[in-house]
Parts: C-alpha cells; structure tokens; sequence
C-alpha cells in the first residue's frame, strides 16, 4: 500500500479538540485522508469515528437533496459511511480524497437503490475494472490535499449563476434539460455555463502546481 | 484506438453528478470504457462533488437521533463484509471483437452476434431498449454510404459510434467517438464505405418523469 502518513496528521490532542467543536467550519484544516490511512493501516476506530461525526451529516444531506426521504437518506448514509470502514485497506490517499470516496459510495448507493437503475452499479464496475488498468494518476496525500482546498476557494468564487447551476447539478440530480426548463434558460445556455464553470474548477485543481 | 470526439464537460458534469438520464447515461459509459481522457475529466468531476458534499452546513438540530445513529454504527463495526455477489463484470480472456461493451450489457445483451435488428428504413435497422426509466436508448445499424436526413434534436443527443463509421458537418466519427449534441446542431450524417455503421445513441427526456410520458414521446425525433 502506498501510505505515507503525512506532516498534516493531526496529534490525539488536536483530533480531540476538534472533534468536540459543535460547530465546525466549512474549510476547517483537517485532512480527513490522515484519518483514513489510520483506519486502513490500523483500524483505528476513533479515527474512523471522527470521520463519521463529520461526513454522516453531509452526506444524509446529500441524500436528501437527491431526492430520498429522510428515513433513506440516513439508512443510505449509513451504508456508505459502513463501507468506508469496510473498504478502507483499498483506500489510497494519493488517489482520492476521503469526501471524493464517499460522494461516489452515496451517489451510487442512491442511483442503485432509489433511483433503481439496474445498469447504473453494473457500469460503475465495468469503469471501476477500466481504471485499475490504466491508471495513470499518482502523486502524494499532501498533493491531493492541497488540490482539495483549491478547489473549495474555487467553488467559492464561481459566479452567481454558474455556481447555481452546479449545485442543481450535483444537489438535485437535475439534467441538462431539467435545468433549462425550471429556470427558463436556453438549454446551450445551461450547457455552456455549466463546461465554464467546469473548466474553471478543473483548471484550478489542475494548474496550481 | 484513441477516440477523437469527446464528451462536453458539461456532460462530464452530468455524468459524475448522477444528473443524467439513465439513457444517457449508458451511452457516455460506454464512452468512457474506451476513453481515458473522459474517464479522467469524471474524475475531476467526482473530486469537485466530494468538496460540495463536504461544504455543506447541517443545522445542528436533531442531536439524539444523531446519538442514536451514532451507537449503531459502533455496533456493526465488527460486522463481516457482505460482498455484493456477481456484480463484477467476467471479463474475456482475451478482446473479444463480438462482445459489446460491458456498460451495454443490461440493456442489448452482449454480443454483436445476438442483436434482434428490426428493419426502419431501407439501409436503416434500429433496437430500442425497453429498460430505461429516463431518455430513449437505442442502437442503429446504418449500411455503408447511406446519407441520412438533414435533422437536429428537439433535446438532447448522445451517439457513441462502435463500429463503422459516419462524416457529417461536425467531422469524422469512428469506433469510439462520442457526438455529444444539443438542440442547436442540425445534421446530416453520410456513414462512411466499408462495414455497416454501429451506433449507440441516447435522447435526452426530463429524469423525472419516466414511463407514460416518455414512452409518448416520439423516439428518434427528425429520422
């Protein structure tokens, strides 16, 4: 396994205090994938626990803004946080970030089980065996941490209407079409709006060297 | 074999948000199954999903039912996995050139052996999928040299070419390309001489209402 451990791991000391903060700030410093290599390498559950208290939440709010009642956002969110856990020696820092991990785990959870799209988990998997044969991508926790915070300044600063349409894109699952439709917007409009807004986070995580 | 149209980032978007109709959602899979360059672009997209999950404020409210929730998740730690069964896709041992791509399996079956081709117009065979809650799914079967008509899409339009190949006023599309079109694009594909054209293409609909509505509307728009 490729676990380096870096320099933003937090001490006992420090995990505890911020955990015992009731109300955590957005861009707070905490690198999540410290946490997890902690899990992986020695199922530490207090680790595991700290992680939970934070994304559980976030994640059942995701679920509902997809469009599960309550009672399924959290049995869903639940399942996702518990294969986490689970799958955590297959976790690799350089590779994902902790919340790019769960994002996929709920979305596909969701498309799979309320949605019921029967093809959707059969092609996650195909894309999934894909991506074991070529992958290209490395490069270290402290990388893909950094990457990380970028990208949340970045988001920050979309402009209004771009900003909108990528939260109805991720937050309601709403297509395209959809889009266009509700806020009375040409659909090449929405198209457009969406690859600048796109182009532009990604330029972000991509350029800062 | 490295395609040479992609996806729109704004499908990419689609795509890792699970925004997309299932239809089209088939097609770009199919897509990305042969195309690193996109499959990357998803990922960047899954990247920028993880950080607006993660900014999210939940109110601070409901604090027993979280306690609760809490101590059940302490108790299925030492719960042994359930692996899902048979959902790996069995992978040939070697490339089998009858073999459809995996993400299309559902919904035609597997191979290009097998297809039920229904006649549609002279030159002109098409399958639709019958599983798909949202968008119209189908394959079409173009014979060599065979003008289409002039046409352009009420929504939108997602074809992956999988054999064979077209021209139209966009370029060249070969096994492997992605037309990723919308309203705006009036077309004209010519297939290309040689092996008959082999396309999977997909129309957008709205996500939320499947079944009646969709089954109403006119597949294959302008054909």
């Amino acid at each position: 396994m490729k676990l380096q451990p870096t320099g933003g791991t937090p001490s006992p000391f420090e995990a505890i205090r911020i955990v015992s903060t009731s109300k955590l700030p957005a861009n707070d410093g905490h690198d999540w994938s410290a946490e997890m290599v902690a899990v992986a390498q020695r199922r530490d559950r207090a680790s595991f626990m700290r992680i939970y208290d934070h994304f559980m939440p976030r994640v059942c709010l995701y679920l509902k803004g997809m469009g599960s009642t309550a009672a399924i956002a959290e049995e869903l969110a639940q399942e996702a946080l518990l294969r986490l856990w689970q799958r955590a020696a297959s976790y690799d820092p350089a590779l994902s970030r902790v919340s790019t991990w769960l994002f996929r785990i709920a979305r596909n959870l969701h498309i799979d089980r309320v949605r019921k799209e029967t093809g959707w988990m059969l092609v996650q998997h195909a894309l999934e065996a894909e991506e074991a044969d070529h992958d290209g991508r490395t490069g270290s926790s402290a990388e893909a941490y950094a990457e990380h915070t970028r990208l949340k300044a970045c988001i920050d600063r979309l402009p209004a209407t771009q900003a909108r349409l990528v939260r109805m894109s991720y937050f309601e699952a709403k297509s395209h079409h959809e889009i266009a439709e509700e806020l009375g917007m040409p659909l090449g409009t929405v198209k457009s709006s969406l690859r600048r807004a796109f182009l532009k986070l990604q330029a972000d995580v991509r350029g800062a060297a | 074999m490295k395609p040479a149209h992609h996806l729109d980032p704004a499908t990419v978007v689609a795509f890792a948000a699970g925004a997309l109709s299932e239809a089209m959602a088939v097609v770009a899979a199919t897509h990305l199954a042969g195309c690193s360059h996109c499959h990357e672009q998803v990922r960047d997209a899954e990247r920028i999903g993880g950080v607006l999950v993660e900014q999210q404020q939940p109110d601070g409210a409901g604090a027993a039912r979280r306690e609760k929730l809490r101590a059940a998740m302490l108790e299925r730690l030492d719960e042994t996995p359930v692996e899902a069964p048979g959902l790996a896709p069995a992978l040939p041992a070697a490339p089998d050139p009858d073999r459809l791509p995996a993400p299309l399996h559902p919904y035609f079956g597997t191979s290009f052996g097998a297809l039920k081709w229904r006649w549609m117009a002279p030159g002109v065979h098409c399958i639709r999928s019958a599983g798909t809650g949202g968008g119209q799914l189908f394959m079409l079967r173009i014979t060599p040299g065979r003008s289409m008509p002039l046409h352009s899409h009420g929504r939108g339009e997602l074809t992956q070419v999988l054999r064979g190949a077209y021209d139209d006023v966009l370029g060249h599309f070969g096994p492997g390309d992605v037309a990723d079109l919308d309203s705006e694009v009036m077309h004209q594909p010519v297939t290309a001489a040689g092996v008959p054209c082999i396309c999977v293409a997909a129309l957008d609909a709205p996500l939320r209402f499947p079944g009646w509505l969709a089954r109403r509307l006119q597949p294959l728009v302008g054909l």
